[in-house]
C-alpha cells in the first residue's frame, strides 16, 4: 500500500520520525548545554584553598610549569637545571606558552591545567577564584619581599602569587646630550626640576621634544601607575573602591598636561621606529620608566648606546619617594594543579632560594652579565653591595644594579592591583591619550574614565 | 497455483534444497529494509555528532551563558536580559558596531569592484594566467601577522616607506595609524590587500559559468567591451558577487586579528571592531556580556546578510 502523500510531498510516516528526531536533538542539546556552571542565585564566586608546604624530604614526582617563550623562557629553563641538581626526583616539564591566550580557557575547562604559571601581576587578581592562596607557605618569607609586591599579590587577604621581580621606575636620560647643553642631572630632584631641565634641553636643541609621552594606551596607564604607585597610591584601595579622583592622580595629569602643553614631551609608542628614531637623534632625551627599559640602549639604540645613564625618579614634593613600580609579574599555581605543593617547591627555590635566584639573576647563556632588566622582589636577593648583574656597557659601564635596587627600596606600598585593571586601559589608558593628544583635560579625564569603570567594570564583577 | 500440483515425492526431494534458498531471502528482507532504513543515518552520524559539539551545543551553551554573570568560576547566576539592557544602552558596543560599519562601507564596495574588474583581467589574459592567479591569491594566503608587522613598519609616522614615499613629492607626514581619522582607511587597505584575491577566485568561477556564446551574440549586435561587462558580465555574475557579499560582510564584522595586532583597537577605540569588543569582554572574563555581545553580533550580521540576499534577488 502507498503511504498516503502530502501536499508537501512529505509522508505521513516520515513526520513523526521527523520530529522525533528534533525532539531527541534538544533534548540532546538541552541536556549537554547543561554541562555548564551551575546556575544559582547564592553560591559564592569562589572558594579559599590554602596551600600548605609539603614535608617530604624526597619529593617525587613531575610537574608542568607555563613560562612565556623568549629570553626569559631561556633563563628559567637554565634555572631549572639547578632546581633538578637539588631535587633529582622531581622533573620538571617547563612549556614555552602564549599565556594570555590559553590561561582563562585552561583553567575555566579544568584541562591539561599546569601545575605553575608566570604571569603579569596585573592579571592575578583576575585569576584568584582559580589559584591557590599562598598566603601560609610564603609566611617565612613575607616580611622579607618588596611589600609592593605582596600588595599586589594580595586579594581579600590571601596572596595568590609567588612574587618574582621587582620593576622599580627610574628615570633614564641621555648622559652626553645633557653634558653637551650644560644641564646636570643630579640637579634634577622633583618633577619640576624635569621640566625646567626639559625647558633648558629645548633651548639648546630646538628640534628636541625631551621627555617621552606614551601613545599606547596600555603602556601609557602603566607608568601612570607607576607615578601613583611613587605616591603610594594606586587605581583601586584594598577595599576595591575606585581611587581615580585624588589629589595624587590630579597632580600627575596636570603634569603630564604640562609637559605636552609646552611642547615638552615626544609622542611615541614605546621603543616603536618612532621613539628609537627620537632617542637615537637626541631629540629625547629624558624617559621615566621601568628598569627595563634599559632592554633599549642595550638592543635598540645605535647612534646613542653607550650615552644613557639611570637615575632615581624625582619625586613629586621634595624629599618624598623617588620610585615607583612599574610592571613586574609572579608566578600562581592553579588549584587544579596535579602537583601544586611540588610546583611550591619549585618556586620557593628558584626565588628564596640562593642557589634559584642566582641561576634566574647571575650571569647565563642568554644573559652573560646577569639578567638586568629587573631586580628580584626577595629582599636579601637584592642586596646593594652583592650584584646579582654585572655593570651595563651599554649604559657606559654603570652599575644599574645599585641604582635600582636603591630605587626598589624607595617604593611604597598599598597599591593593589584590582583584577579589573587590564579592562580599565579601554577607559584611562584612551582618556589618558586624549589628554595627552589635548583633546581632554586632567580633570575630564579623572571625571569620564572614573565613571566609565564604575559603570562598566568594578558594577559588573 | 504452482504448489498445489507438485507432488508430495517432488516436495520431499526439493525441501532439503529449497529450505536454504527461502530462507536466506527470508532474513534478507528482515534485515535489509533496516539497514537501508539506518544507513543514511549510520552515513550522517559522523557530520551530526561534529556539527552538535562544535555548532549547536556551543550555540546553546553561549545563549544560555547571556543571561547569566558567569565569570568563568564557581556558581554562575541568572540574570535575565541584564547583559542584553547594559549592552543595548552602552556607548562602546554602539562605537564598535559603528567602527565595524565604517570599515565595511571602506572595504566592501571597493573590494567587489575590484575584484570583478581583477576577475575580468585575468579570465582575459592567455599568457602567464597561471601566474597572475596565484599573485592575486598570495597575500590571502600570507599569514596575518606577518601582513600586520609590514603595515606597521610601511605606516609608521616617522620612519614609514609610505610617508617617506610623501616626502619625496613634498607632502607632509600622515600619522596613519596613530591619528583615529586614518587608523579605519589604514586597517580597511591592509584588510581589500589580505583578501580581495579570495573573493577575485570566487569571481573568476562566476565568470566561467558564464556562456561565451553571449559574449559573440552581443558582440555582434555591435555591444562593446564595456557594455558587455555592464549588460552580461555583471548581472550574471549576480549570485557569485551575492555570495562574497555575505561572506565578506561577516568577514568584517568578526574583524579581529587585524585591529588587535595593527592598532590594539585604537587610537582612541577607534578601530575596536564588533569582534575585537566582544574579545574584550571575554579576556576580562566576563563571559556572561560576551555571550551576550555574540548573539547580537550574530543577529546584526544575519538581518545585514538577508537584507543583501533579499535585495539582489529582488533584482533577479
Amino acid at each position: 500500500m502507498n503511504p498516503t502523500l502530502r501536499r508537501s510531498g512529505r509522508t505521513a510516516r516520515l513526520l513523526p520520525r521527523r520530529g522525533t528526531a528534533v525532539v531527541a536533538a534538544a533534548l540532546l542539546v538541552t541536556g549537554l548545554s547543561a554541562c555548564g556552571p551551575d546556575i544559582s542565585s547564592d553560591a559564592p564566586a569562589s572558594g579559599n584553598a590554602v596551600l600548605q608546604a609539603s614535608s617530604d624530604e624526597a619529593p617525587k614526582g613531575e610537574i608542568t610549569v607555563w613560562d612565556r617563550s623568549g629570553d626569559l623562557y631561556k633563563v628559567f629553563d637554565a634555572a631549572i637545571k639547578k632546581f633538578t641538581a637539588k631535587y633529582p626526583g622531581v622533573t620538571v616539564k617547563h612549556e614555552a606558552v602564549d599565556i594570555d591566550s590559553k590561561l582563562q580557557n585552561t583553567l575555566i575547562t579544568g584541562t591539561d591545567v599546569p601545575d605553575g604559571v608566570f604571569l603579569d601581576d596585573a592579571k592575578v587578581g583576575g585569576y584568584v577564584s582559580h589559584l591557590w592562596n599562598l598566603k601560609d607557605v610564603l609566611a617565612p618569607y613575607t616580611k622579607d619581599i618588596a611589600k609592593q609586591k605582596v600588595d599586589v599579590n594580595t586579594v581579600n587577604g590571601g596572596i595568590y602569587g609567588v612574587p618574582f621581580d621587582l620593576d622599580p621606575g627610574l628615570l633614564f636620560y641621555n648622559a652626553k646630550a645633557l653634558s653637551a647643553a650644560g644641564i646636570d642631572p643630579n640637579g634634577i630632584k622633583t618633577y619640576d626640576d624635569l621640566l625646567a631641565a626639559a625647558k633648558k634641553y629645548q633651548q639648546f636643541k630646538p628640534s628636541a621634544k625631551p621627555i617621552h609621552l606614551e601613545q599606547n594606551a596600555f603602556n601609557s596607564q602603566l607608568q601612570l601607575e607607576m607615578f601613583a604607585s611613587q605616591l603610594g597610591t594606586g587605581l583601586a584601595g584594598p577595599d576595591g573602591k575606585l581611587r581615580l579622583d585624588s589629589p595624587q592622580y590630579h597632580q600627575i595629569l596636570t603634569w603630564l598636561d604640562t609637559v605636552r602643553k609646552e611642547g615638552l614631551g615626544t609622542r611615541a609608542e614605546y621603543l616603536k621606529p618612532s621613539d628609537v628614531s627620537a632617542l637615537d637623534s637626541a631629540d629625547e632625551v629624558f624617559y621615566p620608566w621601568a628598569i627595563w627599559f634599559d632592554f633599549a640602549p642595550q638592543q635598540q639604540l645605535t647612534a646613542t648606546k653607550g650615552d644613557w645613564r639611570a637615575m632615581p625618579l624625582p619625586a613629586w614634593t621634595a624629599g618624598g619617594a623617588r620610585s615607583g613600580a612599574m610592571g613586574g609579574s609572579s608566578f600562581v599555581i592553579p588549584k587544579d594543579a596535579k602537583n601544586p605543593k611540588l610546583s611550591w617547591l619549585f618556586y620557593r627555590f628558584l626565588m628564596f632560594d640562593q642557589a634559584g635566584y642566582t641561576g634566574v639573576y647571575g650571569p647565563n647563556a642568554v644573559y652573560p652579565g646577569g639578567l638586568n632588566t629587573s631586580i628580584p622582589a626577595y629582599q636579601p636577593a637584592a642586596d646593594p653591595a652583592k650584584p646579582l648583574f654585572r655593570p651595563i656597557d651599554a649604559m657606559g659601564g654603570q652599575d644599574v644594579w645599585k641604582t635600582a635596587v636603591e630605587a626598589g627600596r624607595e617604593i611604597p606600598g598599598g597599591a593593589p592591583i584590582p583584577a579589573w585593571w587590564s579592562g580599565a586601559v579601554d577607559y584611562l589608558g584612551t582618556d589618558l591619550q586624549k589628554m595627552l593628544d589635548g583633546a581632554l583635560t586632567p580633570q575630564q579625564v579623572i571625571d569620564k574614565a572614573g565613571k566609565d569603570i564604575q559603570t562598566n567594570l568594578i558594577d559588573r564583577k | 497455483m504452482t504448489t498445489r500440483s507438485v507432488s508430495p515425492a517432488t516436495k520431499v526431494f526439493r525441501e532439503p534444497a529449497v529450505e536454504p534458498r527461502t530462507r536466506a531471502p527470508r532474513q534478507r528482507r528482515r534485515t535489509l529494509p533496516l539497514r537501508r532504513l539506518l544507513a543514511p543515518y549510520v552515513f550522517v552520524l559522523p557530520f551530526v555528532l561534529v556539527f552538535l559539539a562544535f555548532s549547536v551545543y556551543p550555540l546553546f551553551f553561549t545563549l544560555r551563558l547571556s543571561f547569566t554573570d558567569w565569570h568563568g568560576s564557581g556558581a554562575a547566576h541568572w540574570i535575565g536580559f541584564d547583559n542584553y539592557r547594559y549592552l543595548l544602552t552602552s556607548s562602546g558596543f554602539w562605537s564598535t558596531l559603528g567602527n565595524s560599519g565604517v570599515l565595511w562601507l571602506l572595504i566592501v564596495p571597493a573590494q567587489m569592484v575590484l575584484a570583478v574588474l581583477v576577475a575580468v583581467l585575468l579570465n582575459a589574459i592567455k599568457r602567464l594566467r597561471g601566474f597572475y592567479r596565484v599573485a592575486f591569491v598570495v597575500p590571502f594566503v600570507t599569514p596575518l601577522v606577518a601582513v600586520a608587522q609590514i603595515w606597521i613598519v610601511l605606516f609608521d609616522q616617522d620612519n614609514g616607506a609610505v610617508n617617506a614615499m610623501l616626502g619625496a613629492v613634498g607632502l607632509p607626514p600622515v600619522g596613519w595609524l596613530v591619528t583615529s581619522g586614518w587608523a579605519k582607511p589604514t586597517l580597511a587597505l591592509l584588510f581589500l590587500w589580505k583578501t580581495t584575491g579570495f573573493v577575485v577566485l570566487i569571481v573568476l568561477s562566476g565568470l566561467q559559468q558564464i556562456d561565451r556564446g553571449l559574449y559573440e551574440a552581443a558582440s555582434l549586435d555591435g555591444a562593446g567591451r564595456m557594455r558587455q561587462l555592464w549588460s552580461i558580465t555583471v548581472p550574471l555574475l549576480r549570485r557569485s558577487l551575492m555570495f562574497s557579499l555575505v561572506l565578506q560582510t561577516l568577514a568584517v564584522f568578526q574583524m579581529f586579528a587585524e585591529p588587535y595586532v595593527v592598532t590594539k583597537g585604537g587610537p582612541y577605540t577607534s578601530t575596536t571592531t564588533a569582534g575585537l569588543y566582544l574579545y574584550n569582554h571575554i579576556t576580562r572574563a566576563d563571559l556572561g556580556t560576551g555571550a551576550a555581545n555574540s548573539f547580537l553580533l550574530v543577529i546584526v550580521v544575519m538581518a545585514v546578510s538577508l537584507l543583501f540576499v533579499r535585495l539582489l534577488r529582488a533584482e533577479d
